[in-house]
């Protein structure tokens, strides 16, 4: 079966905060249209850290770390793990139009992800479930939930990569042990050094080549701010939802 | 009533806390937690709760992972290594 849409919706909605762009995600969950999907691009100001859903956060990150450097904490609607989210290219591709099968889902629309990365010079791979790597360093990670026959995927595509940063925020059982992790994660993760319009560009140019869709470059409407300042203020924002898993 | 934890490494990290009656061994609390993707993701709460009021021993425990997981997908981990996350709980620490 090949997926084609007439049309895709794009929202280039800025550098925003972690709550603020989680509960955009959410939001236009419930904009989605049949025959539009929406992908949307953004990045992080301040930085963040998110974690997965199925994370607790007192477990996965030092809190007090993030406060002091002015980093963000947020929870996930989508499982996977925490990410230090600071020099990347985020995007969400909301759609009601994809393969049940939750692989080909996730093979599907990281397909013009690699596109997009390949197209600024490089040999980027798809590697389930989630994953692309150029030479087996993971380059971007991906993670999809589906609510009410609706599919949100969203992902990084790391521009640089600040390790030691990292594992000064994200929490490891022993110091033994987060030296060999952070050599561990230089090896095996890359940023592409691109600039942040380079990589939205051919990301662009990828959806709308793959799903043979024109590309509509679109704004928010008053109703998706409104809706969006509301469900980070009252979710995204709140202990109850960040510290649900304890 | 013990309280004890367990880290286990599948393809994803399964990270379980729960406190049981040591003389009968049923489990009264239960949190899993890890970076694994579960679908619908409501499974793993219906699993927590399930899992309330099991004897903490291995054909228990599998039978009701089994039953809980059953219409659901789950990446990075499947029914026998949740088991075993959960029955890991018991095994003494090293430090």
């Amino acid at each position: 079966m090949s997926f084609k849409f007439s049309k895709i919706r794009i929202l280039e909605s800025g550098y925003d905060s972690g709550p603020w762009n989680m509960a955009l995600d959410e939001v236009l969950m419930g904009s989605a249209n049949y025959d539009i999907p929406i992908l949307r691009l953004y990045g992080w100001q301040p930085p963040a850290v998110s974690i997965g859903y199925f994370q607790s956060m007192d477990e996965e990150v030092d809190v007090k770390k993030c406060k002091q450097m002015g980093i963000d904490v947020v929870r996930r609607i989508t499982g996977g793990g925490a990410v230090l989210h600071e020099s990347e290219l985020t995007y969400s591709f909301i759609t009601k139009v994809y393969p049940r099968n939750i692989l080909k889902s996730y093979n599907l629309i990281c397909d013009p992800v690699v596109m997009c990365i390949n197209k600024l010079g490089f040999n980027a791979k798809f590697a389930p479930l989630n994953d692309i790597t150029i030479d087996n360093k993971k380059v971007s990670g991906n993670a999809q939930t589906r609510k009410k026959n609706i599919l949100l995927q969203h992902g990084t595509i790391l521009l640089d990569i600040n390790v030691e940063k990292m594992f000064s925020v994200l929490k490891i059982s022993s110091e033994k042990i987060k030296d060999k992790m952070i050599n561990d994660v230089k090896a095996r993760v890359m940023g592409l050094n691109k600039t942040f319009e380079q990589v939205a560009y051919e990301l662009k140019e990828s959806f709308s080549e793959k799903f043979v869709a024109e590309i509509i470059v679109d704004n928010l409407t008053l109703e998706e701010r409104e809706n969006t300042r509301n469900l980070a203020n009252e979710k995204y924002t709140s202990d109850s939802w960040n510290w649900k898993k304890k | 009533m013990k309280k004890v934890h367990n880290i286990y490494k599948s393809k994803k990290l399964i990270k379980v806390s729960l406190e049981y009656d040591e003389h009968s061994k049923i489990i009264s609390s239960i949190t899993i937690t890890g970076d694994f993707f579960l679908y619908p993701e409501e499974t793993l709460d219906a699993l927590e709760f399930n899992l309330i009021g099991i004897k903490l021993e291995k054909d228990s425990i599998k039978q009701k992972v089994e039953k809980c997981l059953s219409g659901s997908e789950a990446f990075g981990f499947d029914s026998e290594s949740m088991t075993d996350a959960i029955l890991g709980c018991l095994k003494p620490k090293q430090d």
